[in-house]
């Protein structure tokens, strides 16, 4: 099986090349961009917000219980008297460490969550994307898994579509 | 399809192209002139000086510093809190500002995120050296001691160990996640060992579509999680007063006030800092003055906020008809600290008033000089709140006089040549500003364009 790499030079021939290669079906590609382009994530996601959400959540939420219990159950299993019946497990001078402790905690999984989602860190992710171009100016594609027919088919689409520049590469092997 | 570019106003100079910016930013990189080096000696003689000084502190304990009975907390503890609060800035435009949309911050969160990181980095040094016996600075993390007793969290100066380091770890995942993907444009850019490192820094970075859509998602979170911690930690360092029943810190106005004065000084210091960042690399297409007339407008808001927070707890002293509270207060504008206090109003109310006027707040050297003005009279603000209300308590017998001796000095120094060593570092070996949101900044190319142009 072959890849295709693209580059592109403008933005609006690659989301043109994206909106083909979709309505073809063919979904196994990736597309880089130097820059953050909110056209290019809503064309091949469709809005789906990504599931870094989820880990937000989780470690926000076991943050929280995590700080409020590590100051309860500490001062609960070594009760000193508290004068003028203040108790042991008081919210208001708890609420603090909680707090803290949330935010804490929901950044280490919204990390975690980034990296596990972005394959991170990562060696040789895609050969094709080794381009020191396509963080610089221009935009980068690559169809993967094409027989040879395909392949060319693919390479006179996107040449088409006004890829400054396009190339069949070999096997992918993992 | 309709393709925006988010240059909202003309902040950045909408000819640049994408290349341009990753060149005109990796620029500076690697590259030591002279007066760098000259910068770099001065810090590394302030590191000298300071660092005998802490040693001398070491061998003898902590009666080699200034203090006196009853003032414990006096230079080292004023020290931390203004740099704490230089810190707010930093996240209060990375973080605050990108939740708002706000497009003046792009050209300008870098280098500030860098200053709060490297400000934070720098106040954690003082609790250590405040108490004394440094190589036990590790007891203030929550683990218990031998008898199964943990630490007092009820205590704000736990919350605040609390919060100061979740601030410290937020902040430095937050710059460092912005920074991969410029981290990758040096990879990409360079060559030998140096493009090896900074291909290990990028760990990986392509800049596919799957790693910008959780890239965006995971930015948005961290930014919206870095967002109350500029109102929370400075209350918190505020409450490490505010909870104690001294005079004149015993407030409920002290989280505001806090918070108002940590925006107020750490805006000053981005201005500070970032001002010869811009003319020193002719930066002036991504950092000019539109962005320093912002953060000046952000100096008036929050000077305003403060000096409404000094009348009113003068007159909140007043009216409580409290003859401590009142006590102290008068100490403070006409007692011994008389000197503090008014360096303080005039650095902070007055001469920042000069902004009011739009020709003082976007002539450089106006903005650079009240900048200076107001990094002054921040330190004394916190100095004027400490000093004054441990050296003049409830009794009289026990009044006394406090100011920092040479040691204490040495270490301040020490402070200012460890703040700026890390950001004179920072400025070699990192992109101070942002290329990847820059270029969002600037029109995409556009194959119609190019149509149209060739007509």
């Amino acid at each position: 099986m072959s890849n295709v790499k693209a580059i592109f030079s403008h933005l609006d021939s690659l989301i043109d090349a994206i909106d083909e290669l979709k309505s073809s079906g063919h979904t196994d590609f990736a597309v880089t961009a130097p820059l953050p382009r909110h056209e290019i994530e809503e064309l091949i996601y469709e809005g789906q917000p990504s599931p870094v959400r989820w880990f937000t959540l989780t470690g926000a939420l076991f943050g929280g219980i995590m700080g409020f219990a590590l100051c309860s159950i500490t001062h609960l299993n070594w009760p000193m008297i508290i004068p003028a019946g203040k108790p042991l497990v008081s919210i208001p001078a708890f609420i603090v460490i909680t707090f803290e402790s949330t935010v804490l905690w929901g950044c280490m999984f919204t990390l975690a969550g980034l990296l596990y989602h972005c394959r991170l860190p990562a060696k040789d992710m895609d050969p094709e994307l080794e381009d020191p171009r396509l963080s610089d100016d221009v935009f980068g594609m690559v169809v993967r898994n094409l027989d040879s027919e395909r392949a060319a088919e693919m390479k006179s689409i996107l040449d088409g579509h006004g890829a400054i520049e396009t190339s069949i590469t070999g096997v992918r092997l993992a | 399809m309709e393709y925006p570019s988010n240059n909202a106003e003309a902040m950045v100079d909408t000819e640049l192209s994408y290349r341009q910016v990753t060149t005109d930013v990796l620029e500076p990189l690697f590259k030591f002139s002279k007066a760098y080096w000259a910068g770099l000696t001065l810090v590394l003689l302030g590191l000298a000086y300071g660092g005998f000084c802490i040693i001398q502190q070491l061998v003898w304990g902590l009666g080699v510093a200034g203090y006196s009975q009853p003032v414990f907390w006096g230079l080292y503890i004023t020290t931390f809190v203004f740099w704490v609060g230089i810190g707010h800035a930093g996240t209060l435009i990375s973080a605050v500002l990108f939740l708002f949309r706000s497009k003046w911050r792009t050209g300008v969160y870098r280098a500030a995120e860098a200053m709060t990181i490297f400000a934070v980095m720098t106040a954690a040094l003082f609790p250590a050296l405040h108490v004394g016996r440094m190589w036990n600075a590790y007891w203030l993390f929550p683990y218990p001691n031998q008898r199964q007793l943990w630490q007092n969290f009820k205590s704000p100066l736990m919350w605040d160990v609390f919060a100061v380091s979740t601030y410290f770890t937020v902040s430095t995942i937050f710059f460092y996640i912005g920074l991969i993907p410029d981290f990758a444009a040096i990879r990409d850019r360079t060559r030998g060992a140096i493009s090896k490192v900074y291909a290990g820094l990028a760990i990986g970075w392509r800049g596919t579509d799957r790693q910008w859509r959780h890239y965006m998602a995971a930015y948005g979170f961290f930014a919206a999680f870095a967002t109350p911690l500029v109102l929370s930690v400075h209350s918190v360092v505020s409450w490490d007063f505010a909870m104690a029943q001294t005079a004149g810190w015993h407030s409920t106005l002290f989280p505001p006030y806090f918070v108002a004065g940590a925006i107020f000084s750490g805006c000053a210091m981005v201005i500070t800092l970032l001002m010869p960042l811009s003319v020193i690399f002719k930066w002036d297409k991504y950092i000019n003055e539109w962005h320093f007339e912002h953060l000046a407008k952000m100096c008036l808001l929050t000077g305003a906020i403060l000096t409404y927070a000094y009348v009113m707890e003068h007159f909140i002293a007043w009216y409580s008809d409290n003859p401590y509270e009142w006590g102290i207060f008068k100490y403070r504008a006409v007692g011994d600290y008389w000197w503090v206090f008014w360096i303080m109003v005039v650095c902070n109310c007055v001469i920042p008033l000069v902004w009011w006027w739009k020709k003082a707040r976007t002539n450089y050297w106006c903005l650079w000089i009240v900048s200076i003005f107001i990094n002054i009279g921040m330190w004394f603000e916190r100095f004027n709140i400490i000093a004054s209300s441990l050296a003049h308590q409830f009794d009289p017998a026990a009044w006394t006089y406090y100011l920092p001796n040479y040691i204490e000095i040495g270490v301040l120094i020490f402070s200012f040549a460890w703040f700026f060593l890390w950001f004179l570092l920072f400025v070699k070996v990192m992109p101070s500003v942002a290329i990847a949101e820059v270029k969002e900044l600037l029109p995409p190319p556009l194959r119609t364009d190019a149509k149209e142009a060739a007509k």
